[in-house]
């Protein structure tokens, strides 16, 4: 999904700087834009664009207690998001994380019920089973790919439904995924409720808890970034993701490779699943899974990958800044404007964090007499 | 040059369908082109001689529209104008023959003729001016045929009669026999002649290939690192001048032998003297072994038909041949990128299984790829990372890679093989063709191959580069290993080889050894069709 | 409660089920042909969804405005063009990524629809009716394809001209050429990314119409989960009819049928597996991908974004 960067020469330092404050005036110039258009549609049908704002801050960070809740949604986006990178290094388009985190979280809700033993190691076990879950899910598309050609960006997003479909049959039974009568109270579509000693620590920091998914997340960010430039697996993914046809050279089986690639992606989004089961919190269904558990998650954390331009650190602030969003978007509902704002907000702000790298990247196209990658 | 000869007074003399006038492009260090001056007057081919990386294509592209010259002037007709896009060069009638760079393959031959044109699709119209194109030039074809399903030769034909389509006034002519043999590639240079003399078009022909100008050309200059060093005319001049015109010194071997080789043919003498691969061949037991390949395209076609070949250590086989004839393939097999259906590959006797990731390489087979990007280099990584791909445990320890070691190991390299670039760090991407070159190359040797596959490894070099490269391959003969040559220069090919096999059609046509090889042999086991 | 057999026998004897396929049917039709053309030129139109909701949403503010279903037609083709400017310019001038910009519109129209949906809240209605004499009289399926509100037919109308406008025009084969080999169609000439534009433009245009149909044919008033995924089926259908057109309506027809079947089975009384149901445009186009990998290639340069080298 990488696009072709012009390259330009290297440059002097002072030129570096004045570079850096481009590129900074032009996020802020666009994040300023969309922040703008927001406010004026906020205006335009009568509300006001300050206490929304007050309200979006409000609900992410500022009242205590949120930016605890801010964390336990960036966790989950973090996971996915990182997933995504691999397959992307390896030059694969997995869209279908919303599938694989939904099929992960549906897996791990399944063996939560069958498992016995210490709390610890049942959590670690929920944790790995949505990501075999997720993982397996992908794997459905891998196969698709090396042994029937199946271009993976369809596979995935078609796959999306059918888990959304499957989970939904798999809610309709007691013996799959449904909670027996009794403990369902008057909801129809849930699963039974995590025993307490089945679900992930909360930790408590300065009055914020939130689950021990950043954690995992974040030490994940650090091993996956480390993996990817250091180790012999990481180069040799990336080989394949640069040129399949020098990798198969050098021994690197696109089979292989890829099909792992694809399904640590799947892997990650279905951790992600299993996270947000054991993590619960009520951003989450309070472990409890239920129809629509997955609530955007893949979607959104397949584009923390995406806007991260698949970085791994970049990710990580990324991941908080949409969490953020959500968060916020509770509160906002009490200032009287329509809550779907939210959804407009983050939409015109992703937009606008496109536009400064497709701006650069037509200047240098039309300035850069440099070192052009002229491949004809 | 062929201007009137001055019987004074008269006529003005014609006024040149294109001159280029001290046209200079440079892509950020490199200059490509530098203070270009050339004229193309109708009813004659010029010719542009040049090594690979001389400029020609370069300038081409300008005239073509596809690149911006930064300084300089292009006059077409008598007036000046600015070429920023190719439908600008086309409305002013200069039209280019592309080596396969603009057909669609997935839809016919009257739709890719079609392809860029203005006006309502009249498919009888195009179909029926193919036919008129295919009559007069010899260039017959099939227009509803699917280009997918065309081998190169037709490919090509399909390519020159879209150029010819819209009578284009100025026509250049990219490299365009690499795809044909001898053969063909004397029909096409006697259509040329027809094109341009009953119709007063200016053809530009661009080519290295020594024999081709001479016998085609009307004029030619000779380009060499981005100027034009030379203009000869090819009734006053011979190959060796040109040759001598292209080096710019006196002379290169290769160049030298080979001029000297293809004007006669069979000079006897100098064979023996410094030939390559000192030792003779032992003939115990075959270091490669390669037995009734038979491998398919992707459109079910055989290219590989049974191809059997042995190379011994310490020697080098020049594989000669009109591309399109197995060699990519062949290259492919070597590099672990073709299945067969048939047949085997040894190493020492050792059969290696055709296909899988990372065998061959693992058997001690070398490659340098034909196409560097296409398997060879990767453009995004850096040189460090390039030179360890192929085997990271040099540099590693316990799995991971000891960047220390890595940059040491790459600089040892750099400086062992003189490649010019700004340090281990720097990405693939910046360095030149000769440079990423010689990346691969020490890539190759450093795992000591048994065997080392070396497809068309001076294409696009300048002439140190290509020095460089053949005594290297002369060195790695010396010290045993078995290199396998693939190459569409016949004069790389006499320079180097102990012994000459021809491919044709995907199968060996013959061989003989050095000194039984002459043109006139060689062509007739390359002739024959590939279309 | 019959049995089965004669459920599944009446279902397919009724009127109904083949009137409902239809509408069903047409709005896949509509947002698949668009997508359809987007996809021969390369492009992978991902925001469908949001080109149907939009074009959906403006129709209906369109109709409320003026009270003519004209007008509201035009608006929805406004609406879906709109949506369809943000996806062209952004993936296929401004070299943005095309995933990111297709989701992050589904998201952004779904919110400013619902948005702006409680603030107007537009009224509106289903269009006058009109049948075809004799046609209409067919048994099962001349209701369904011959008595309809007015703007059914235009699809009678879309789908020939988009054939003949991907097969028959240079426009087309420039489209073609792009999405199969788009450097070799900019050495030709063709600008690549102008065309890929101008396909997505189309299937804004088409999309929209389908969101206006939506409205003013099938359901009668808007609602932001009116189009619920139908953009996705769509694009499965592209991917089913292995990118033809005759296969996209195809496959537009058999998932209408599915989601008919599956209304009227439960309309009396049976509980079928829903979930499956649900999910059969979608396997069956995994199925059908897997099954004929070979025959059924996407445009070699599919979802592949085309930036030209340096000049």
């Amino acid at each position: 999904m990488s696009i072709a960067t012009t390259k330009v020469a290297p440059t002097s330092k002072t030129w570096r700087r004045i570079r850096i404050g481009e590129w900074l005036l032009l996020y802020a110039l666009s994040i300023f834009g969309a922040l703008l258009i927001a406010g004026t549609l906020v205006e335009a049908t009568g509300g006001d664009w300050l206490p929304v704002l007050s309200a979006l801050l409000d609900g992410s960070v500022r009242r205590p207690g949120r930016w605890g809740e801010t964390l336990g949604v960036a966790g989950p986006l973090l996971l996915v998001a990182l997933g995504t990178v691999v397959s992307s290094k390896a030059g694969l388009v997995n869209i279908g994380q919303e599938g694989q985190l939904l099929f992960g979280a549906a897996v791990a809700t399944y063996f939560s019920f069958l498992i016995g033993g210490p709390g610890p190691l049942n959590v670690v076990l929920i944790l790995l089973f949505g990501a075999i879950g997720g993982a397996a899910w992908a794997g459905i598309a891998a196969g698709l790919l090396y042994w029937r050609g199946v271009p993976e960006v369809l596979s995935t997003l078609l796959l999306v439904t059918v888990s959304t479909q499957t989970v939904a049959y798999g809610m309709r039974w007691e013996w799959l995924l449904l909670a027996p009568q009794s403990s369902r109270g008057n909801r129809n579509q849930v699963s039974e409720q995590l025993a307490s000693n089945n679900r992930l620590p909360r930790p408590e920091i300065f009055g914020n808890e939130f689950p021990l998914t950043v954690y995992i997340g974040l030490v994940l960010a650090l091993l996956l970034a480390f993996g990817l430039g250091r180790t012999v697996w990481g180069l040799r993914l990336r080989l394949l993701g640069h040129n399949p046809r020098a990798a198969k050279r050098c021994g690197v089986s696109e089979k292989t490779f890829g099909v792992g690639a694809l399904m640590i992606s799947g892997g990650f989004a279905g951790l992600a699943g299993g996270a947000m089961l054991a993590g619960g919190g009520f951003s989450f269904g309070n472990y409890q899974f239920m129809s629509g558990f997955s609530d955007n998650i893949g979607w959104t954390g397949l584009l923390v990958a995406l806007v991260a331009r698949e970085r791994v650190l970049l990710a990580v602030p990324i991941a908080f800044v949409f969490a953020c969003l959500r968060t916020g978007s509770s509160f906002v509902g009490s200032t009287g404007v329509e809550g779907r704002i939210t959804d407009v907000i983050q939409g015109l702000l992703v937009l606008a964090l496109l536009i400064p790298p497709a701006v650069m990247l037509l200047r240098n196209i039309r300035r850069a007499k440099a070192a052009a990658t002229v491949r004809v | 040059m062929t201007d009137s000869i001055g019987t004074g007074g008269g006529k003005p003399p014609p006024v040149p369908a294109v001159e280029l006038a001290g046209i200079t492009k440079r892509f950020g260090a490199v200059v490509a082109c530098e203070g270009v001056d050339m004229v193309f007057h109708r009813g004659q081919i010029h010719g542009i001689l040049g090594e690979n990386g001389a400029g020609k294509s370069t300038l081409m592209k300008i005239l073509i529209g596809l690149v911006l010259p930064d300084e300089g002037r292009i006059v077409v007709d008598g007036a000046e104008r600015r070429i920023h896009d190719p439908l600008v060069a086309a409305d002013l009638g200069i039209g280019m023959v592309h080596q396969h760079f603009s057909l669609v393959e997935a839809l016919s031959v009257w739709e890719n003729v079609a392809l860029g044109e203005k006006g309502t699709l009249d498919p009888g119209a195009v179909r029926e001016r193919i036919e008129e194109i295919g009559e007069q030039y010899g260039l017959a074809i099939d227009p509803d045929a699917r280009v997918g399903d065309l081998p190169a030769g037709l490919r090509q034909r399909v390519e020159i009669i879209k150029c010819l389509r819209r009578d284009p006034q100025i026509v250049i002519f990219d490299e365009p026999t690499s795809v044909l043999t001898p053969e063909e590639s004397e029909q096409l240079f006697s259509s040329l002649r027809n094109v341009v003399a009953a119709e007063g078009r200016a053809v530009a022909l661009v080519s290295h290939k020594l024999d081709e100008m001479l016998s085609a050309a009307d004029e030619i200059s000779i380009m060499r690192q981005g100027r034009v060093v030379d203009r000869q005319v090819p009734s006053e001049t011979n190959a060796r001048k040109l040759a001598r015109s292209m080096v710019g010194r006196d002379v290169l071997l290769r160049s030298e032998r080979a001029a000297l080789g293809l004007v006669g043919g069979d000079e006897q003498g100098h064979k023996d003297m410094g030939s390559p691969g000192s030792r003779g061949p032992d003939s115990q037991h075959p270091t490669l072994r390669i037995e009734e390949a038979v491998a398919r395209g992707p459109g079910g076609t055989k290219i590989l038909d049974g191809l059997t070949i042995e190379l011994h250590r310490g020697t080098i086989v020049g594989l000669a041949g009109v591309e399109g004839n197995g060699q990519r393939p062949l290259g492919d097999l070597l590099s672990s990128l073709l299945p067969l259906e048939s047949g085997r590959v040894e190493v020492d006797g050792n059969a290696v299984p055709a296909g899988r990731p990372g065998a061959m390489a693992r058997a001690g087979i070398g490659v340098i790829p034909e196409d560097r990007h296409d398997s060879g280099v990767v453009l995004e990584m850096t040189v460090a990372e390039n030179l360890v791909i192929t085997n990271p445990y040099y540099v590693t320890r316990r799995s991971l890679i000891d960047s220390k070691r890595l940059a040491a190991f790459a600089r040892e390299i750099i400086e062992e093989f003189d490649i010019q670039c700004d340090g281990p760090a720097a990405p693939m991407w910046s360095l030149s063709g000769g440079n990423q070159q010689r990346v691969v190359l020490a890539r190759e040797l450093m795992q000591n191959p048994k065997v080392l596959v070396a497809a068309q490894p001076t294409r696009g070099l300048d002439v140190v580069a290509i020095e460089y490269m053949s005594n290297r391959l002369r060195t790695a003969a010396e010290e045993g290993v078995a290199i396998l040559l693939i190459s569409s220069e016949l004069e790389e090919i006499l320079d180097l080889s102990n012994r000459i096999v021809v491919l044709r059609g995907g199968r060996v046509a013959g061989e003989m050894s050095r000194s039984e090889a002459s043109l006139e042999n060689l062509g007739l086991l390359m002739g024959g069709s590939t279309g | 409660m019959s049995s089965f057999p004669q459920a599944v026998y009446d279902i397919f004897t009724s009127n109904s089920t083949y009137i409902n396929a239809a509408l069903f049917g047409g709005l896949l039709a509509f947002a698949a042909t668009g997508e359809w053309v987007a996809e021969r030129a390369g492009t992978l139109n991902i925001s469908v969804e949001a080109m149907l909701l939009a074009g959906a949403f403006t129709s209906a503010v369109g109709y409320d405005l003026t009270d003519s279903v004209v007008v509201a037609l035009v608006a929805g083709i406004l609406g879906g063009m709109l949506v369809a400017a943000i996806q062209a310019e952004m993936s296929h001038r401004l070299s943005a990524d095309q995933f990111v910009v297709g989701l992050t519109l589904n998201i952004l129209i779904f919110g400013l629809t619902g948005f702006l949906d409680r603030e107007i809240d537009p009224a509106t209605k289903t269009a006058a009716r009109w049948t075809v004499p004799i046609l209409n009289k067919v048994p099962l399926i001349g209701k369904a394809l011959f008595s309809q509100p007015w703007p059914f037919y235009l699809l009678y109308v879309l789908i020939p001209l988009s054939w003949w406008l991907v097969y028959r025009t240079r426009w087309g084969l420039e489209l073609r050429a792009s999405g199969e080999n788009p450097q070799s169609a900019d050495v030709s000439g063709i600008d690549v990314n102008r065309r890929r534009r101008q396909a997505v433009y189309y299937a804004g245009l088409t999309s929209g119409l389908g969101g206006a149909f939506l409205i003013f044919v099938q359901v009668g008033r808007f609602d932001d989960s009116i189009v619920g995924g139908r953009g996705f089926i769509a694009i499965a259908a592209v991917i089913f009819g292995g990118w033809t057109l005759r296969g996209t309506i195809l496959g537009c027809v058999v998932f209408a049928a599915a989601l008919s079947f599956r209304l009227s089975i439960q309309g009396l009384g049976y509980q079928v597996n829903s979930e499956l149901l649900q999910a059969l445009p979608f396997l069956v186009t995994i199925l059908g991908m897997a099954l004929f990998a070979h025959r059924v290639r996407p445009p070699a340069a599919l979802a592949r974004p085309f930036v030209r080298g340096l000049r």
